[in-house]
């Protein structure tokens, strides 16, 4: 009898994972493996033939791609200081807003809106600011840190960039740490007040341990935005002034479709995905090691 | 059991119903005969967003003279990548049957999927230059969109304001004049060297196009008998670069095309590196801008210098594999021998035509064009040559990029032409 129920759970598994798996193997796997192909081959993107050269884009890149190397030394400076600010100003939000305060829903969604709004819209919108609105209040009040090429230098335009990023995603971040700040249990924290323990000890000793699945998923998540950012890059600064701004993912996009190098940006892309892939697993067992049950 | 099989065998039945749709949708234009009662779909892959509601109308009027032929057309441009878009189209399988292809670099890239256009009847009426770029072993593959230049468009408002009466034509009169509308209290130059094909397509240009002979001068970079390092015109094209740096507004590296236009068409600064494409948004912004072209001076030849750089900015070309490639030659021959066709290039376009069969003057097209007109008519004109550069605009944004550095001061001018030099060679490698 228990056999045949678990046979006759076959059908059920396929109906409602079936579908998903199906679209899943069809958009992201066959395309993924098709890559893997084209990454061994010199395609342009256009020509009907793909010649197989092995390993060669590997060795390219490895060997004498400078750009990509400065590409990926921006992406990691650019994705430790975003996760690191976003995170931060994430909590620092969660924790004023699970206090009893006025229009706390409202802030929240205020908050969060950024995000809401998609990540090439907003790219246009600060730089709209950053280039127009920064300029014009700078002439307005002549205070110099209006008045600095704010997409025109490369030190500032890294800094735009974190700017967006976090204000874009520290909002999603802040939504994850105030559920699960809300869970924390109450009793503990008044064990804790009654013992005479300060604020700071509180927070350090039970609420952080307490939410670390919180702490678990927002890196994963952030640090998987920041190392694949694209869009943001893309329409503020095009990974200019003189390459400065490139992300990896940019980098990738430029070399298959403008370079008409299709091989060796698939080739980019695999290391890409094998590096990522890596960080976040490493990320995830490390943050997972530290989570308690209360 | 029997259930759950019967859900799930509709839904793979709607799964394969929904993807077959999809390829049906694709072939529809190939199973219909242009004498049978089946509707024929042609369609279009347009890059030129400032023409796309115009070609839509075109198309209807197409549609009502010729029954059972629909033009659906597509756009991508602006700030669409319409060349990413295309190649992703051709991955895809949903082939378009008139696209738009640049010559040279672009016509090699894309010419296995060409129609050989050579035989067509509006050939012959192309202006000679316009040809070249789209022609490879005597054969023709495109037909030029539309003929566009640029140079330096001055306010002459602002010129006069500040007392500038004879227009300059060497560099060494530029910058006189440019001192002269700094000392009024203008801005001479705004820069929009936030876009790459600003520096590397158009600036750059003219450090080539300005070579004795650009054609030669550039094969024998690519072959690696000349090189870009120690070139006599480009280090004076290096002077005109620094001029517009030293005398352009702060900030130029975030000055973005829009910026740029919007400044310049508020009289905030008296002169930019533009082309005639931005006349209708000039006039949409300050309707009463008196304004016209220099020509960019490298030199004070003032006879070599007083030319603007005129060429074809994309072409018209036939899928050759469409299974309606007839009906899409005759819709482009209808487009420029046609009445209504030729009054919707020039009026509803905008545009130069690229044919001496289509008239047009200033009354239609502006000033901007009214001047390129003159000039083109004058036989002062330098070509377009950077579409002839190994990589194309792999290797021109790799460039502007460089450049970029310079204006930043990231590079000295020696450190600029080297790594020009490295770019040449990394493509013509390939």
């Amino acid at each position: 009898m228990a056999k045949a129920i678990k046979r006759s759970k076959w059908p059920e598994y396929l109906v409602f994972i079936g579908p998903a798996m199906f679209f899943f193997t069809l958009i992201v796997i066959i395309p993924f493996l098709m890559s893997m192909y084209y990454s061994l081959t010199d395609w342009n993107g256009v020509s009907s033939k793909a010649t197989f050269i092995g390993l060669d884009n590997f060795k390219k890149i490895f060997m004498d791609d400078d750009l990509f190397r400065k590409d990926f030394w921006f992406t990691i400076r650019f994705t430790v200081v975003s996760v690191l600010l976003t995170n931060l100003i994430g909590f620092g939000l969660a924790m004023l807003l699970t206090r009893k305060m006025k229009l706390r829903n409202v802030y929240r969604t205020v908050f969060f809106l950024p995000n809401v709004i998609g990540g090439l819209l907003l790219g246009f919108i600060w730089q709209f600011i950053f280039v127009k609105g920064f300029a014009t209040v700078g002439e307005l009040t002549g205070i110099g840190f209006f008045q600095l090429p704010w997409l025109g230098d490369a030190a500032t335009a890294f800094w735009g960039l974190v700017i967006v990023q976090c204000w874009q995603f520290a909002g999603y971040v802040m939504v994850i740490y105030i559920a699960a700040l809300i869970n924390v249990p109450k009793e503990l924290i008044e064990a804790a007040h009654i013992d005479g323990a300060s604020k700071w000890v509180m927070l350090k000793q039970i609420t952080v341990p307490l939410i670390m699945p919180a702490f678990t998923v927002c890196f994963f998540l952030s640090i998987s935005w920041c190392f694949k950012v694209f869009d943001l890059n893309l329409s503020l600064t095009k990974g200019g002034p003189f390459n400065s701004t490139e992300s990896v993912a940019l980098n990738i996009y430029y070399e298959a479709f403008r370079n008409n190098r299709y091989g060796l940006g698939t080739a980019k892309a695999f290391i890409f995905f094998v590096i990522v892939a890596l960080v976040t697993v490493l990320q995830v067992m490390y943050t997972k090691k530290k989570e308690v049950q209360a | 059991m029997k259930k759950t099989l019967l859900l799930l065998s509709m839904i793979i039945t709607l799964i394969i119903a929904g993807c077959g749709n999809g390829n049906n949708g694709a072939s529809e234009g190939a199973g219909g005969d242009a004498s049978g009662t089946k509707e024929v779909t042609l369609k279009v892959f347009n890059f030129k967003v400032e023409m796309a509601e115009q070609l839509d109308r075109l198309a209807k009027e197409y549609e009502a003279e010729n029954p059972g032929i629909k033009v659906v057309t597509e756009t991508c441009g602006g700030g669409c990548d319409y060349s990413a878009a295309l190649k992703t189209k051709f991955s895809a399988g949903d082939k378009p049957d008139i696209f738009f292809v640049a010559g040279h670099s672009d016509l090699d890239l894309w010419e296995e999927h060409l129609e050989d256009l050579t035989d067509q009847p509006w050939v012959g009426d192309i202006h000679d230059f316009a040809k070249v770029p789209m022609t490879k072993d005597g054969k023709v593959y495109g037909m030029p969109l539309n003929l566009e230049g640029w140079g330096f468009i001055y306010n002459k408002d602002l010129f006069a304001q500040a007392g500038i009466t004879e227009l300059p034509k060497t560099i060494s009169e530029l910058e006189a004049a440019a001192k002269q509308l700094q000392d009024a209290g203008i801005t001479p130059f705004i820069n929009g060297y936030a876009e790459w094909w600003i520096l590397g397509n158009h600036l750059m240009n003219i450090g080539f196009a300005q070579q004795d002979d650009p054609v030669a001068y550039i094969e024998a970079v690519k072959q690696g008998q000349e090189t870009i390092t120690g070139n006599q015109t480009l280090n004076e094209w290096a002077n005109l670069f620094e001029l517009t740096v030293q005398y352009g507004q702060p900030n130029s590296l975030q000055t973005d095309y829009n910026t740029q236009v919007t400044n310049f068409a508020n009289g905030k600064a008296a002169m930019m590196q533009q082309g005639n494409w931005t006349q209708i948004q000039l006039l949409d912004i300050n309707p009463d801008l008196q304004h016209g072209f220099l020509p960019m001076p490298i030199n004070d030849d003032a006879e070599k210098m007083d030319k603007l750089p005129i060429g074809v900015p994309n072409n018209w070309v036939v899928h050759k594999n469409s299974a309606v490639k007839e009906q899409a030659k005759t819709f482009l021959n209808w487009m420029v021998t046609s009445e209504v066709g030729k009054r919707y290039i020039v009026e509803e376009f905008k545009f130069i035509p690229a044919l001496k069969t289509i008239s047009a003057d200033e009354s239609q097209l502006g000033p901007l064009a009214a001047d390129i007109i003159a000039y083109s008519d004058a036989g002062k004109a330098i070509p377009w040559v950077w579409q002839r550069y190994p990589g194309y605009e792999a290797n021109t944004s790799q460039m502007a990029s460089t450049m970029q550095a310079f204006v930043g001061n990231q590079v000295s001018r020696e450190q600029m032409f080297e790594q020009f030099q490295k770019t040449w060679e990394e493509f013509a490698a390939q």
